[in-house]
């Protein structure tokens, strides 16, 4: 087992790398693609501020409390395009019958497609991203179980992130369409960069159990600041593992389907 | 005006050959209206409650113009361009007997007639489901400056997408970069298509107001819910339509530099 995770992690090291060598052979795109990214945070990050100064508060958070809901909703984001970049790049080898390449090899196909290429560019963001949490969770006084419960629940988001991402590789096989699927998840993530508090019921309740937006996003923010249950965390790692579970029988369902279209 | 009637037909077309991509970007822009709808809502959870000179009825009217006001203003096949001058297939256009830039428009206001179609569709839905408090402009002088400030802002969209595509022709390999960065990221936020820039001071509304940007969203939702006085509205208009003159100008003048530039291998 030992030897296989060896083995894997090469195998990522090396792909991550050849990602990060294609990058720098194409500097100025990558450099106003950065820039893009930055300005959007911001400019969000300023208009949370600005919000908050008028109204005081929003569904009942604080300035404080609203940023670090922004702040885990952007490195949950950040660390699911870093890991999962590969999906981006999966349509054309679905169209182009290159998949079968990737089945041929002596490596797992939902590893290669999945984790295939980190994209390195979203990884430079990740520590500043880190520090200004660090700072902003400072005025919430979270506890020392608090920080370890909120750092338990980012990582299930991932595995919530990491489920959504198979899918999306699945239905591309059934369908042939995966970029606006995955931009779809973009959207749909895209609604956890406020508090799921702020959707009227049924909506929430859609978001937190049947597509588990909240799940992923507003529940670990509500760890740090002390506003889970017991349950609420059950839920959250059960969720988890069972969009795991779901997306990968899916996975193994899809792959029966593949057809090897024009290789 | 046959062959561009031509050109409207097949690009109808076009869009109806991927109808699965067209659902799929309809669907995304009915969720970032879910968005912000919920976001101001909760904001404006009180109905009685005013902030940064809205209510209720008019900060949810300003998100539902969004969805509506996008779908004329943003929908545009002109953002191909890059590609095809990157690609070289420029070049098959050019030997076609029709004018090139009377060409695009025409396929933009084709993408525009088809997404305006549906997007009004989804008003209606939405309406249904989430039962708005809208507000309704009646004053015909304001609905009047409304449907001008839209069509400028039409034509300086197609503007400011033609020259930022033609970056293609110095640097085409990096040719998406730029469009990207200037309509997908500034352009979002600067034209009001994410909120209302009047939530910024003064001083950085100003500065906005300058640039080509807040006229294409933001500055027609004004004038509908009736934000501004007439004086100001008209104001506005004549800087509009100086960038509107300035752009023009640039994007015939860029094109021909452009065509200096442009060679195309084994088309």
């Amino acid at each position: 087992m030992k030897k296989k995770i060896k083995k894997y992690f090469k195998v990522w090291w090396l792909l991550s790398r050849n990602s990060f060598m294609s990058m720098l052979s194409n500097r100025l795109g990558s450099i106003f693609f950065l820039l893009g990214k930055l300005i959007r945070f911001f400019i969000y990050l300023v208009f949370i501020v600005i919000l908050l100064k008028g109204t005081n508060s929003l569904a009942g958070y604080s300035l404080n409390q609203t940023v670090f809901f922004y702040l885990t909703f952007n490195l949950i984001d950040i660390c699911s395009q870093f890991l999962f970049r590969e999906v981006y790049r999966f349509r054309p080898q679905i169209v182009e019958g290159s998949f079968d390449l990737v089945l041929s090899k002596p490596i797992n196909a939902l590893f290669r497609s999945l984790l295939g290429g980190a994209d390195v560019l979203d990884f430079f963001t990740i520590p500043p991203l880190i520090i200004a949490m660090i700072f902003v969770s400072r005025g919430l006084n979270p506890g020392f179980f608090s920080v370890i419960l909120y750092m338990l629940l980012v990582i299930n988001s991932l595995v919530i992130s990491a489920a959504f991402h198979i899918f999306v590789l699945s239905l591309g096989i059934v369908t042939l369409e995966v970029d606006h699927t995955v931009l779809i998840y973009r959207d749909l993530a895209n609604l956890g960069k406020f508090p799921i508090d702020i959707y009227r019921e049924p909506l929430k309740g859609f978001l937190t159990f049947i597509i588990p937006i909240g799940t992923m996003m507003t529940f670990p923010a509500k760890a740090l600041m002390n506003l889970v249950t017991v349950n609420t965390v059950l839920i959250s790692f059960l969720i988890g593992g069972l969009f795991m579970f779901l997306s990968i029988k899916f996975w193994k369902f899809a792959l029966t389907k593949y057809s090897s279209a024009s290789s | 005006m046959k062959k561009y009637l031509q050109v409207l037909k097949i690009t109808f077309q076009q869009e109806f050959a991927y109808r699965l991509n067209f659902i799929m970007w309809r669907v995304r822009n009915v969720m970032q209206i879910f968005l912000l709808f919920f976001l101001w809502t909760s904001v404006f959870s009180d109905p009685a409650r005013q902030f940064f000179g809205y209510d209720r009825s008019k900060i949810l009217t300003y998100v539902f113009g969004i969805l509506v006001i996008k779908a004329i203003v943003f929908s545009s096949r002109t953002i191909e361009l890059s590609r095809i001058i990157s690609d070289g297939t420029l070049a098959l256009y050019l030997l076609k007997p029709i004018n090139f830039f009377k060409y695009w428009f025409t396929a933009d206001v084709a993408s525009k007639i088809l997404n305006l179609s549906f997007s009004l569709v989804e008003s209606v839905l939405l309406f249904l489901i989430l039962k708005p408090e809208l507000y309704f402009q009646s004053n015909p002088a304001y609905l009047l400056l409304f449907f001008i400030s839209l069509i400028i802002a039409v034509l300086l969209f197609f503007a400011i997408v033609f020259l930022i595509n033609m970056f293609s022709f110095w640097a085409p390999e990096v040719g998406w970069a730029l469009p990207f960065l200037f309509i997908v990221i500034i352009g979002d936020f600067l034209s009001g298509s994410v909120f209302p820039l009047d939530i910024f001071s003064e001083s950085a509304q100003n500065i906005f107001y300058s640039l080509p940007f807040p006229y294409l969203v933001f500055f027609p939702l004004q004038v509908y819910l009736g934000k501004i006085s007439i004086p100001t509205v008209i104001n506005g208009m004549f800087i509009s339509f100086g960038w509107l003159i300035v752009l023009w100008f640039s994007m015939k003048y860029v094109w021909e530099k452009g065509m200096k530039k442009f060679s195309s291998e084994g088309i």
